[in-house]
């Protein structure tokens, strides 16, 4: 079940891929009822896109779209053929929200612009994430997750200062641009209560990542610093350091003195006053970081971040999916929901990333089968007839 | 008139750093009325107010306490309450307050907030439809709950890292998977707890709405860090596989990366997502040649051959700028963009049409000129949502949130100023020292400084 935040708020996604998608289930995930549209056929981008299940590209198993659309419904239909259009218009008289992440071209082209829609439904929220936006320049460029990141001015900043800039390959910048349209789309929700009208909802995928940069613009248009990338010099506190079993951050931050992250990596050489500020800490750099080394050879990532925990230090530790999935903490916070899907099985995904105290949720409908729900939604709700469902089905419009 | 869709609502904010604050301006910028509760006690203050800077020109001023550029973007338009919070005067002005208040937004430790006799439950008997978000790194729950976290440690801890590494080179000079993790930086993980902090709010407000329910949300900055790699997670369910780190490769398309341009440490990202890309690509890097190499005949053999290829196409984007490269890219409709430093963003033509960095004018005596603030990355066909203003000056609000909203009498607030409870600078410490900027360049804190930087600020930040 789902939390009941939002229930009563019904929402076509008509999103592909990741940005919109994840919009969707953020507010699938708060209660919302949330219709998927597929194109009849080959459906969500992200169907085609690895990896999947036991390694089989098969478009049922695509862990991206498994992820992505849990609890929601799924139909399809082709919205640029008239009867198509026909059945989309009747799912928008009864819609809050229409998320879609179309170039704003094909959007438009395809008639799924807010003007168009807004004749259907006035109430209608729409909201269309792109990489950068509906207006500007760079409105009708190609861009993918790299290229977002790249010119949204936080990619400068990822990576070690001397080498490349560096991306994460799971398309952080699509995750970003969902969360903010999620909220966002809210606050147009919200407004409507008061104003009783719809409207568009226009998200920049690279401007959200470009909301982080709060301490690197004032770096420039105070003092004409440019903030760049990890420094390879330096302590090695806050930084990546090699563990006996992995990698660790260990880190001076917080209230505690230095006696106190001394004594935790417990080699008796970090106990010389030297260090005991930052300034020491700057001036014996190189010989600290070889100490600190030294020291955290002796120790395995968990134990280290847990007695860190303990001392009311704050390091971290680097964990991988396998960690994730394993950790005692997670589980304790019933993090992980059982989702059991009928191609893939049984298995246990990431949940939401708040606890809702009073709202249980153990468990996610799993993401619907390519038009999995016509004959519920168009059948029962719209009431087509089996046989109009066949006509449908035969002319290529679900 | 568009309206400020947010106008109605009342903020405490009770948070400090980063993650909390920047909602908490997000919401200001919506019109909310935002409380932020400062303290006089220098050494209980946010940080942002005291250490992070950075100061104008490096140098902080006789009010150096109000002049944090970091401090300003993440306070925009709030006002300001000066409270000890460790005084039961305090307490209790804070229980008063949650009393006209619809959101509360605080993000200590749990043990802190139950100390200050300030938990959820505690605050809900002052107000029952109250809405309060609980930022912390591991959430209310659970073995970890009381330890304390960073976004710096924190965003390893989250798995990110598990996706993100640069790859590493064999003897044969191939370029294999990577084992070092790596961090997107700039504190990442808070970012995602500010939006997930909104969304969350905005649901809770929406259901308040409809039912009169109030709802506290224990928002957990390593859960929300491990929402953003579901697909990872997903992968060691189905596949046992932990990790992948291909530096910028792309699992399946290729060329894909990040290529040296003309100028110092910069760089474009290019993405050849199919055989149109390929082909366009060719055309426009003037080599024909390697369309019809057989090393290169289809994304696996590119993939298999990436290294030849990177030094082909790194030797075309070497004599040119990044912004030369994209502009022939995407003529030629190949994704391909330019690593923006946050100078080249303060000044690239798409943020400036889309009004992206606002204008704020602070006021003369604080010693900040007229500055570009970070916007916002969405924006609305009818609802306002601007930035109001700079950050309140300390106890900028004392009069207005204690006499109008709460009508505490002058005998107490005069008591409140002698114990130093109220007030407008700071108890205790002086002004943080800074590190000169030539010397951060060698220490790698920062890439590089130019200092004819005001001569190179977009208009709407200049002087007026």
């Amino acid at each position: 079940m789902p939390a009941g935040l939002l229930s009563g708020i019904r929402v076509l996604d008509l999103g592909s891929g990741i940005s919109g998608p994840w919009c969707a289930k953020i507010l699938a995930d708060y209660g919302a009822e949330v219709i998927k549209v597929e194109t009849p056929g080959c459906g969500d981008s992200t169907r085609r896109m690895g990896p999947f299940a036991g390694d089989d590209p098969d478009p049922e198993k695509s862990l991206t779209f498994l992820y992505l659309n849990t609890n929601k419904k799924g139909v399809t239909l082709d919205p640029s053929s008239a009867t198509g259009r026909k059945l989309l218009n009747r799912l928008l008289a009864d819609a809050d929200v229409l998320v879609e992440n179309l170039p704003p071209a094909q959007s438009k082209a395809m008639g799924l612009d807010y003007e168009s829609l807004a004749k259907v439904n006035p109430q209608l929220v729409v909201t269309s994430i792109t990489p950068f936006g509906q207006t500007g320049p760079y409105r009708d460029f190609e861009a993918t997750d790299i290229v977002t990141y790249a010119l949204s001015g936080l990619m400068y900043h990822s990576g070690d200062s001397d080498k490349e800039p560096l991306r994460n390959v799971l398309d952080q910048s699509f995750y970003v641009a969902g969360a903010n349209a999620a909220a966002a789309t809210q606050v147009a929700l919200f407004a409507r209560l008061t104003s009783g009208e719809g409207q568009h909802v226009d998200v920049s995928a690279a401007a959200c990542l470009g909301a982080h940069l709060v301490q690197p613009v004032p770096y420039y248009n105070y003092m004409g610093a440019v903030k760049g990338r990890r420094p390879v010099r330096g302590a090695g506190f806050e930084e990546l350091m090699p563990a006996r079993d992995g990698y660790v951050a260990p880190s001076v931050q917080g209230s505690q003195p230095w006696a106190t992250v001394a004594s935790l990596i417990g080699l008796e050489e970090l106990q010389d006053e030297k260090f005991a500020t930052g300034a020491g800490r700057i001036a014996h750099g190189e010989e600290l970081k070889e100490l600190l080394i030294k020291g955290l050879a002796q120790w395995d990532r968990r134990p280290l971040f847990i007695a860190s925990g303990e001392r009311r230090l704050v390091f971290g530790m680097a964990q991988d999916a396998g960690d994730l999935a394993n950790c005692p903490h997670l589980q304790a916070r019933e993090f992980f929901v059982d989702v059991d899907h009928p191609v893939v099985g049984q298995a246990q995904y990431p949940g939401m990333a708040v606890r809702l105290p009073g709202e249980t949720i153990t468990a996610s409908e799993p993401a619907p089968l390519l038009g999995q729900h016509n004959a519920e939604v168009y059948g029962q709700e719209l009431g087509y007839s089996s046989k109009d469902l066949v006509s449908l089905r035969t002319h290529g419009v679900i | 008139m568009p309206q400020a869709p947010l106008k109605n609502i009342r903020v405490l904010d009770l948070s400090r750093v980063f993650a909390m604050p920047f909602a908490g301006a997000n919401l200001a910028d919506l019109g909310a009325e935002v409380i932020k509760v400062d303290t006089c006690q220098t050494q209980f203050m946010d940080t942002t107010r005291t250490i992070t800077g950075p100061f104008p020109d490096n140098q902080p001023g006789e009010l150096w306490w109000e002049q944090g550029g970091t401090f300003q973007m993440l306070n925009r338009g709030k006002r300001s309450l000066t409270l000890d919070l460790r005084s039961e005067d305090s307490q209790a002005i804070i229980k008063d307050l949650v009393r006209v208040c619809d959101v509360v937004l605080e993000n200590f430790t749990p043990r802190v907030m139950a100390r200050f006799g300030l938990d959820y439950e505690s605050l809900r008997a002052e107000k029952p439809d109250l809405i309060m978000v609980s930022n912390t790194g591991y959430g209310h729950s659970g073995p970890w709950s009381n330890f304390g976290a960073m976004a710096s440690a924190l965003e390893p801890t989250h798995g990110t890292g598990a996706f993100m590494g640069y790859m590493e080179e064999g003897p044969d000079g191939r370029m294999f998977e990577g084992q070092v993790p790596n961090k997107m930086g700039n504190s990442y993980s808070d970012f995602l707890a500010t939006w997930t902090a909104l969304g969350s709010l905005m649901a809770a407000l929406l259901r308040r709405a409809r039912t009169g329910e109030g709802q506290w949300i224990d928002l957990a900055m390593y859960q929300t860090g491990t929402t953003v790699i579901g697909t990872g997670v997903l992968d060691f369910a189905f596949n046992g596989r932990r990790s992948l780190r291909i530096g910028n490769r792309h699992p399946v398309w290729s060329p894909h990366g990040v290529y040296p341009c003309q100028g110092n440490d910069q760089w474009v990202a290019i993405a050849v997502r199919d055989q149109d890309d390929w082909l366009a690509f060719c055309h426009t890097i003037d080599a024909p040649n390697i369309a019809s190499d057989p090393r290169f005949a289809d994304p696996i053999d590119r993939r298999q051959n990436q290294e030849v290829l990177d030094d082909i196409i790194a030797t075309w984007t070497s004599a040119r700028t990044s912004y030369q490269v994209m502009e022939s890219l995407q003529g030629a409709g190949v994704p391909a963009g330019p690593i923006l430093t946050c100078k080249q963003a303060l000044t690239d033509p798409q943020y400036a049409a889309r009004g992206f960095f606002e204008t704020v004018h602070n006021p003369a005596e604080v010693g900040l000129r007229t500055k570009g603030y970070v916007g916002r990355g969405w924006k609305f066909s009818k609802s306002e949502a601007a930035i109001k203003g700079p950050a309140p000056q300390l106890g900028e609000g004392n009069d207005y949130v204690l006499k109008e909203l709460l009508g505490v009498d002058q005998a107490r607030l005069k008591a409140f100023e002698e114990e130093w409870i109220i007030g407008h600078t700071p108890e205790g410490g002086g002004a943080p020292g800074t590190v000169p900027l030539e010397e951060q360049v060698v220490l790698g804190w920062i890439a590089e400084y130019d200092a004819g930087y005001l001569d190179h600020l977009p208009p709407t930040s200049e002087d007026r």
